[in-house]
């Protein structure tokens, strides 16, 4: 009893002996974890913020340049192609992508026999659309003569394949991310299951109709959910690099179409050994991404509500 | 045995970008190594186990290849195990590098003129001249053919094969469309005037055919046209020695074709990749390096094709022989007596010429290509006559490239598609090139 009372209370005396070696096991249970974070993460992150001010090529060792990569990145008209291309792909593909899913969401939130079986199936494009075979089969629909130019010859629309078109490579890729909204869809789903219904019960009474009721009711309760996953899927979409690359075959084509920033990264650190260069980019990115999630949340006081806020 | 298999080219990018980091971490603590040119060379040790690893770009056919000779070797030197791995080629270029960073190359590896100056002046390859006459033996050798694997005075790659620039001709398409093959000796403009012809003539075809793909984004087909105008390619810091007249005047003259839709169409182009025009038989001819010619027929489904040379300039062909690959050893590698054993077997015994083939060119050692044993009519006898045929129409030193090379041609063939899609003018191609070579050719 004694010694119970005594290691529960550490508030008495300092810090109780007991309570160091807590510490100390807890920190050895952290190690392996913290490898990890110290050799993985934070230690190359590290050396790359110190590589963004050198000149490094992989073999000769890195020569400080001072912001040189920074001023160069500003004239490199494939960079700002790059950064165009990324912007387009999150302004455009995260709000459809987020639409869809809560759509879907809103689909199954409504009882129907087979419910479990629908939510599967809808979630499975999610499962495997990040793999490298479904960008294959992707590439393959969009060809001349694939499936998505036969549709438009049946609609009536000129023929050809997307994957060709510096024009139609960009809609080729957010349908490609929009159709993996699984993710999303599921926490909608939660989120919706946690709206109380009387809420719903009361709009009804007072004369509210469904579309009413989601614009007053399930669009300001689901709030907080549609914000964390409009910033998980911007912070997301930034990083899009495997579907361009297979889509494109490695070169970001056709035209640098589908440069996208990460996979113009990897050329510049990869394909040309521009290592600095790469390293400054990749902080550039970490800022504006860093930037972007700041002004959201500074956005999400007057369009996020949590239950139980009083305003 | 290792083998690791590169099937999905994402998955190792994706890994290769997590390495990034982790890899310039380990090459700042490595930077500055470099073992200089190995001590005397003796003859490989028999009375010890040795352990090689070999590494190459290429396919499943040529890995079946690979470890046919391999094992051959290792019956012949049975201390040595040789661990093979292989990559293809944009996987294997960024695998390197990031050994290279890390003082961690295979003892042997394929190699390529686009990097063997960026590899040879970083210390990072095995000066093998020592080695020759006692484990490598290079007698049989063309003395300009070694010399390309030849940097500042060391022989830092030994090349395996050679190849040069060539025309293939698809005979089913201009037999059903009922055109004669270009001839042989053809001007450029008269090659021009023969494409349009076909692609005229194609175009009420199902699917369409085309005469020719375009081809003013092949940074060796500018330099050959270079070539045959008598002037020089690069200098020796490995700078452009030509003017951005010039390129302006090599893109500007193929533009008619661009405007009139006479070329294979790049939006096709970058759907059939990486295949090209011929290989899905919509287009009748394609100049690229004749060993390529196997895969294409292959692709394509048929040995109904033909190599006729290059077209010609004011200077006749001035075509050249250029090491299709070269095998280079790691400065690094512990056992460099046993490495040049590797490479002398590779590059000299006949069994291994009759395992490869034509499949890495024609074998630049005679007793290679003599014990192929070629069938006469096939696509590697194709290849060997075409190679004897056009020997007299090779008058020009291979024009070798410097460091950053690899970096500039593919800027080049970016253009030239940029300029397909008619985004870009000729000024703007040549501008936006030599703004590439600044930044990457000399050693800048």
């Amino acid at each position: 009893m004694r010694g119970a009372t005594e290691t529960s209370s550490p508030a008495r005396g300092g810090r109780p002996r007991r309570n160091r070696a807590d510490t100390q096991a807890g920190y050895a249970f952290l190690t392996p974890w913290l490898l990890g974070f110290g050799l993985l993460t934070a230690g190359p992150m590290l050396m790359s913020l110190y590589l963004a001010f050198t000149d490094y090529n992989l073999f000769r060792a890195p020569t400080f340049v001072g912001l040189d990569n920074f001023a160069a990145l500003v004239s490199d008209p494939r960079f700002l192609k790059s950064a165009q291309v990324t912007a387009v792909y999150v302004v455009v593909g995260v709000p459809v992508k987020l639409a869809a899913a809560l759509a879907v969401a809103v689909l199954l939130n409504a009882r129907h026999r087979g419910q479990g079986a629908y939510r599967s199936m809808f979630y499975a494009p999610s499962l495997i659309g990040a793999s490298v075979s479904v960008a294959i089969v992707w590439r393959a629909m969009f060809i001349d003569d694939g499936v998505a130019d036969r549709i438009q010859q049946l609609l009536g629309f000129p023929a050809g394949g997307w994957v060709g078109d510096p024009g139609m490579t960009m809609p080729m890729m957010i349908l490609l991310a929009v159709w993996q909204f699984g993710a999303p869809m599921v926490i909608f789903l939660a989120g919706l299951k946690q709206i109380p219904a009387e809420l719903h019960e009361a709009a009804a009474v007072d004369g509210a109709g469904p579309v009413r009721r989601f614009v007053s009711v399930t669009i300001p309760m689901l709030s907080p959910v549609l914000f964390f996953n409009l910033l998980l899927e911007t912070i997301g979409a930034f990083q899009v690099f495997s579907s361009a690359y297979i889509i494109s075959g490695g070169t970001g084509g056709p035209a640098d179409s589908t440069l996208f920033y990460t996979f113009y990264l990897y050329l510049k650190g990869f394909t040309e050994f521009r290592m600095g260069y790469a390293s400054a980019m990749a902080w550039v990115l970490v800022i504006v991404v860093g930037v972007i999630t700041a002004v959201l949340f500074r956005t999400s006081r007057a369009w996020v509500h949590y239950t139980g806020d009083v305003r | 045995m290792v083998r690791t298999r590169t099937t999905s080219r994402t998955r190792t990018a994706a890994v290769q970008v997590t390495a990034l980091a982790a890899a310039s971490a380990l090459a700042l603590s490595a930077c500055g190594g470099g073992s200089t040119a190995s001590a005397e060379a003796a003859p490989v040790a028999t009375d010890r186990d040795i352990q090689l690893s070999l590494v190459w770009w290429g396919d499943d056919d040529r890995a079946g290849r690979y470890e046919e000779a391999v094992a051959l070797f290792e019956e012949k030197y049975p201390n040595i195990d040789v661990q093979t791995q292989f990559q293809a080629w944009d996987d294997y270029w960024t695998a390197r590098s990031t050994e290279a960073a890390g003082q961690t190359l295979p003892d042997v590896f394929q190699m390529d003129l686009a990097y063997i100056h960026q590899y040879a002046s970083n210390n990072q390859l095995l000066d093998l001249s020592n080695q020759l006459g006692v484990n490598l033996d290079a007698e049989g050798y063309d003395d300009g053919l070694l010399a390309s694997g030849a940097v500042n005075d060391g022989q830092y790659g030994i090349p395996t094969s050679t190849n040069t620039l060539g025309m293939i001709v698809h005979h089913d398409i201009l037999d059903e469309l009922g055109v004669e093959a270009p001839e042989e000796g053809l001007t450029w403009d008269e090659y021009d005037a023969w494409v349009r012809e076909v692609s005229e003539a194609g175009a009420d075809a199902e699917p369409r055919v085309y005469g020719g793909t375009d081809y003013t984004g092949t940074l060796w087909l500018f330099i050959q046209w270079l070539l045959q105008q008598g002037k020089t390619a690069f200098n020796d810091d490995g700078t452009p020695a030509f003017a951005e007249e010039d390129l302006v005047a090599w893109v500007e003259r193929t533009q008619p074709l661009r405007d009139d839709g006479v070329f294979y169409p790049v939006e096709r182009t970058k759907q059939v990749e990486p295949l090209t025009g011929l290989q899905v038989n919509e287009a009748a001819t394609e100049m690229t390096w004749d060993n390529m010619t196997a895969g294409y027929s292959a692709n394509a489904g048929t040995e109904n094709v033909d190599l006729l040379p290059v077209p010609t300039g004011a200077e006749g062909s001035s075509q050249f022989w250029k090491p299709s690959m070269l095998l280079s050893a790691s400065s690094t590698t512990e056992e460099p007596d046993a490495a040049a054993a590797l490479i002398d077997f590779l590059v000299n015994d006949p069994e291994v010429g009759e395992i490869f083939g034509t499949s890495k060119g024609v074998p630049a050692v005679a007793e290679q290509r003599d014990a192929m044993g070629v069938e006469e009519g096939s696509i590697d006898d194709k290849i060997v006559g075409y190679e004897d045929h056009v020997a007299e129409r090779v008058t020009a030193e291979t024009p070798l490239p410097g460091e950053g090379y690899g970096v500039v041609e593919a800027e080049f063939k970016r253009l030239g598609e940029e300029l397909a899609y008619g985004n870009i003018t000729a000024e703007e191609f040549a501008d936006q090139w030599f703004a590439s070579a600044e930044a990457n050719l000399g050693g800048a």
